[in-house]
């Protein structure tokens, strides 16, 4: 008994590592099925990996206000780009629209983080790498590929300088 | 003398090679809804959205049961290589 078993033993083990190329290489329907479902199970793997990390490392929010400028750098119908220091460094945009209104955005576009800017012409943000625009008033998507609206920060005037906030109220 | 199960096997000679197709396939399909889970669950979890990524988990942790599920009834290997071992 205890031989046979070891010539089975033997015999799995020739399996596995096979003389001829042909039967090394070969993958059957079997063992295909069976990659499947390891596939499947790292998928759903993949899936919880992103709930703790979102979970456990959020992406650090902007605390407090923070200048950026005076209000007398940015003419009306101008653009200045500016960065924070979060946990890693965030470009950002603030925009003096033609009527007198301040917008600050994400410099990055949220289709392949090519950097936006702002087009006074169309009173438009425009992305130059795949013609993406977005609404220079609440940075949502006008037109192209961009999937998301850029994200946005309020902007607060103080005494002649501007600053930046996380946004209070998203709408 | 011949059973149930040899009978059977005789009369619907090709019942391995469609169970086995079939159980493929139905992996196929179900990782093709699990990739499509996981890139909403990416795409919504830039936007801070965790629902998101709650639900496509929940939904992609029961179809990886029922693919784990689906290769138990994988057809046992042809006998010959059975004889061999």
């Amino acid at each position: 008994m205890k031989e046979k078993n070891q010539e089975i033993f033997s015999e799995t083990w020739k399996d596995d590592f096979p003389i001829q190329q042909q039967e090394a290489v070969h993958v059957s329907r079997r063992e295909f099925a069976k990659f499947l479902g390891l596939l499947s199970g790292t998928l759903a793997l993949g899936n919880a990996g992103i709930i703790i990390k979102s979970i456990l490392f959020p992406s650090q929010k902007l605390k407090g206000e923070h200048f950026v400028c005076n209000q007398n750098e940015v003419p009306a119908g101008g653009m200045k780009q500016f960065e924070l220091q979060l946990d890693k460094t965030i470009p950002y945009i603030l925009i003096h629209l033609k009527d007198g209104q301040w917008r600050a955005f994400e410099q990055k576009c949220t289709h392949l983080s090519c950097a936006v800017r702002y087009v006074p012409e169309m009173d438009k943000i425009q992305c130059p790498c795949h013609n993406g625009y977005f609404d220079a008033r609440s940075g949502v998507v006008l037109q192209g590929p961009p999937p998301r609206p850029l994200p946005r920060l309020d902007v607060i005037l103080k005494d002649g300088k501007v600053f930046v906030a996380e946004m209070k109220n998203k709408t | 003398m011949s059973d149930f199960r040899e009978s059977q096997n005789k009369a619907h000679p090709n019942k391995t090679n469609t169970l086995m197709t079939g159980i493929i396939l139905l992996l196929i399909f179900i990782i093709s809804i699990q990739i499509w889970f996981l890139y909403s669950a990416l795409n919504n979890a830039l936007e801070r959205n965790l629902d998101i990524a709650i639900a496509t988990f929940l939904g992609s942790f029961v179809l990886a049961l029922v693919s784990f599920w689906l290769i138990r009834y994988l057809p046992d290997p042809r006998e010959g290589k059975i004889k061999r071992k």
